[in-house]
């Protein structure tokens, strides 16, 4: 027991970097896929961030008498249809797709699904069956179907509630900025994403709260809120945090389509499905292929990357996988 | 049934009890139905038990895997609602009591899980799981006083203070057993529930963890309850025994006459079943062999419980269940042929 000295000299690793966190964390980043894909995605939204500074040009920039101009060292990737720089639309895309990933992510899948798969799994009976069966019906349906009407039918009220706020208070530029537009894709992509993670954690939690360390807990006078946010949260985290790494990916892809089929990102707000929407038809495809290839390249790597992160993270942190 | 008159009482009124148990019935229902859930069914794991254990004595709870043993126990903590009966902790009765007053009193009474892998949070350091119940019942002041609490207290049951920085799974199977002793004994409890406390672990180790809670039972004056299904183990440490079958107590004694003078047939089969380690008397030993299996608790026999596999059953066996009598001085048991 008593092996102090002998750690020491064997040069043991002090005792904060051994929890399961940090051996999952120094794992993590032994494999070369997760380097890989934390590397994409910090350059590509690393550019969204620094858009500002990046893009040579404004998004909105035209320039009629530089239309459909082939890649050059005055437009790294070309310009688009109205001559604006397709670089350009292509760094602040990355900002609007980062926005609403995070944003819709955060609030839909990760506050709402896991407070009400917390809820099911911990307290069961009616607030179960009520959760589970409203987020039943939810699947139910075609996510893009649904999406498509919660855009479309939401749209004019955000818009209104919008202007009202900018008459009632004097602040002017909400509706300009896009914050519509983000407002009505986030309602839309927070509706469907909450299902998928309120299930993961109902199940978790339905596991965990028969535990034993949960039992000890609850012998030892613990509090709900304590033995869920000390003792059932940090345990059901590792496949949550896999699902997460798994949604930004889907959830981008849905933002783009959404984008794509032109009831998400209005333009002139720059967004990739919104790009490669512009660009679709075959013509520019064979003649100007730098129209609709780079937005179409990078959500590809971003869907990618998030889905190679999700691999290598549950490699790590599944102890079935290990 | 007049039920409270048979229940076993102390042999003088002065002593002292810690927990009395009084026609404890633990029933689970067995629901069913897609949208609307119906019962049809109860699962009676603990069904009419009543027993006293005395201020600082051990009392063993035996019985094969299923006879409700722990979920007594359980019902003892209120960690499961009883569905009726009396549980009176000092004084005081447990199930009148709400959950916030129930959580005050979870100070003075603490749990010894069987599993030492499963019982200790894996994303917590020893030392915090340590000192999680000072923390919830605000028992330290500062930062300094939690430390130095949980210091002592690793030292009390053996290991070193250095470890409380250590997660679970760096220690061995007795090292973690000693965190969860050291966690119930955090809050100074007066009873402590041991659950299979030592079944998980190896011969040698069990000795060890055994030792440590009788040197702890002596500095503290602690009451256990301890559920075990290994005879052995309850006779070295146990006070009095409690024999359970099927949810029922069969047979209380004290535990040299409980081992040298048993009653009931089921605890003369049960300890019949114990190996003894010399070779030649073990070749001798008699031993009775129950017939068939332990009937469903959903559908337990009528009457005396055990009457399906009774060696000396008679018809009336099976028309009530028979009362835990006094058959001689402090030794009830639960069988009309005695």
């Amino acid at each position: 027991m008593a092996t102090t000295p002998a750690e020491q000299s064997l040069g043991v690793k002090p005792a904060q970097n051994r929890g399961l966190w940090a051996i999952a964390a120094r794992r993590l980043l032994r494999r070369p896929k997760a380097v890989i894909a934390i590397a994409l995605l910090a350059i590509l939204y690393a550019s969204g961030i620094f858009a500002n500074v990046i893009a040579p040009y404004d998004y909105n920039h035209q320039d009629v008498t530089q239309v459909r101009q082939a890649p050059s060292t005055q437009h790294l990737l070309g310009t688009d249809y109205i001559g604006r720089d397709i670089f350009s639309r292509l760094v602040f895309s990355m900002r609007t797709s980062l926005i609403l990933t995070v944003v819709s992510v955060i609030t839909g899948t990760l506050l709402i699904g896991l407070i009400l798969g917390l809820l099911a799994g911990y307290y069961g009976r009616w607030v179960d069956t009520l959760i589970s069966r409203v987020g039943e019906v939810f699947m139910a349906f075609p996510h893009i179907f649904l999406m498509i009407i919660i855009a479309a039918t939401i749209r004019p009220r955000v818009l209104d509630m919008i202007r009202n706020f900018e008459d009632s208070t004097g602040i002017t530029g909400l509706v300009r900025w896009g914050i519509v537009d983000y407002l009505v894709v986030f309602g839309a992509l927070a509706a469907f994403s909450w299902v998928g993670m309120a299930r993961l954690v109902r199940g978790q939690i339905l596991y965990l709260k028969e535990t034993q360390f949960v039992d000890a807990a609850r012998a030892s006078g613990a509090s709900v809120w304590r033995i869920m946010v000390v003792h059932l949260l940090p345990n059901a985290l590792p496949p949550i945090i896999v699902a997460v790494s798994l949604g930004f990916g889907s959830v981008a892809a849905a933002e783009a389509t959404l984008s794509f089929l032109g009831i998400g990102i209005q333009p002139p707000i720059p967004s990739l499905g919104r790009m490669i929407g512009e660009g679709q038809n075959l013509t520019i495809l064979r003649n100007q292929p730098w129209i609709i290839l780079p937005p179409v390249i990078v959500l590809m790597v971003i869907i990618f990357a998030w889905n190679l992160l999700g691999d290598a993270l549950n490699d790590v942190l599944n102890p079935r996988t290990r | 049934m007049t039920q409270v008159q048979r229940a076993p009482q102390p042999q003088q009124k002065g002593e002292d009890i810690l927990v009395d148990v009084k026609n404890l019935k633990m029933y689970f229902p067995v629901m069913q139905g897609i949208m609307v859930q119906r019962k049809i069914a109860d699962i009676k794991a603990v069904d009419d038990v009543t027993f006293y254990i005395k201020r600082g004595e051990t009392l063993g709870l035996v019985g094969e895997s299923g006879c409700g043993k722990t979920t007594t126990g359980r019902c003892i903590l209120q960690l499961y609602r009883p569905t009726s009966g009396s549980v009176v902790f000092d004084g005081q009765d447990l199930m009148s009591m709400n959950a916030q007053q129930l959580r005050t009193m979870r100070r003075r009474m603490q749990i010894i899980f069987q599993d030492p892998y499963s019982s200790l949070n894996p994303r917590m350091t020893a030392g915090n799981i340590v000192g999680e119940p000072l923390v919830v019942h605000k028992l330290v002041k500062s930062k300094q006083e939690y430390r130095d609490k949980v210091a002592e207290l690793l030292t009390t049951v053996g290991l070193n203070p250095y470890m409380a920085d250590r997660f679970p799974h760096e220690f061995s199977g007795g090292q973690r057993q000693r965190i969860g002793v050291a966690r119930a004994i955090a809050t100074r409890p007066e009873f402590i529930m041991c659950d299979e406390a030592v079944s998980a672990l190896d011969v040698s180790i069990q000795a060890q963890i055994i030792n440590l809670l009788q040197d702890l039972q002596d500095q503290f004056n602690l009451t256990y309850l301890f559920i075990a299904h290994d005879l052995s183990v309850v006779r070295h440490i146990s006070d009095r025994i409690a024999v359970m079958y099927l949810g029922h107590v069969v047979e209380i004694a004290d535990r040299n006459e409980l081992y040298a003078n048993p009653l009931h047939p089921y605890t003369k089969a049960l300890l019949s079943a114990v190996p003894i380690p010399d070779p030649i008397v073990e070749a001798q030993r008699e031993r009775i062999i129950l017939q068939g299996d332990v009937p469903s608790p959903l559908r337990p026999p009528s009457g005396c419980v055990f009457h399906t596999r009774c060696p000396i059953m008679i018809e009336e066996c099976k028309g009530g269940v028979p009362p835990l009598r006094e058959v001689a001085p402090n030794h009830w048991a639960a069988c009309i042929r005695v």
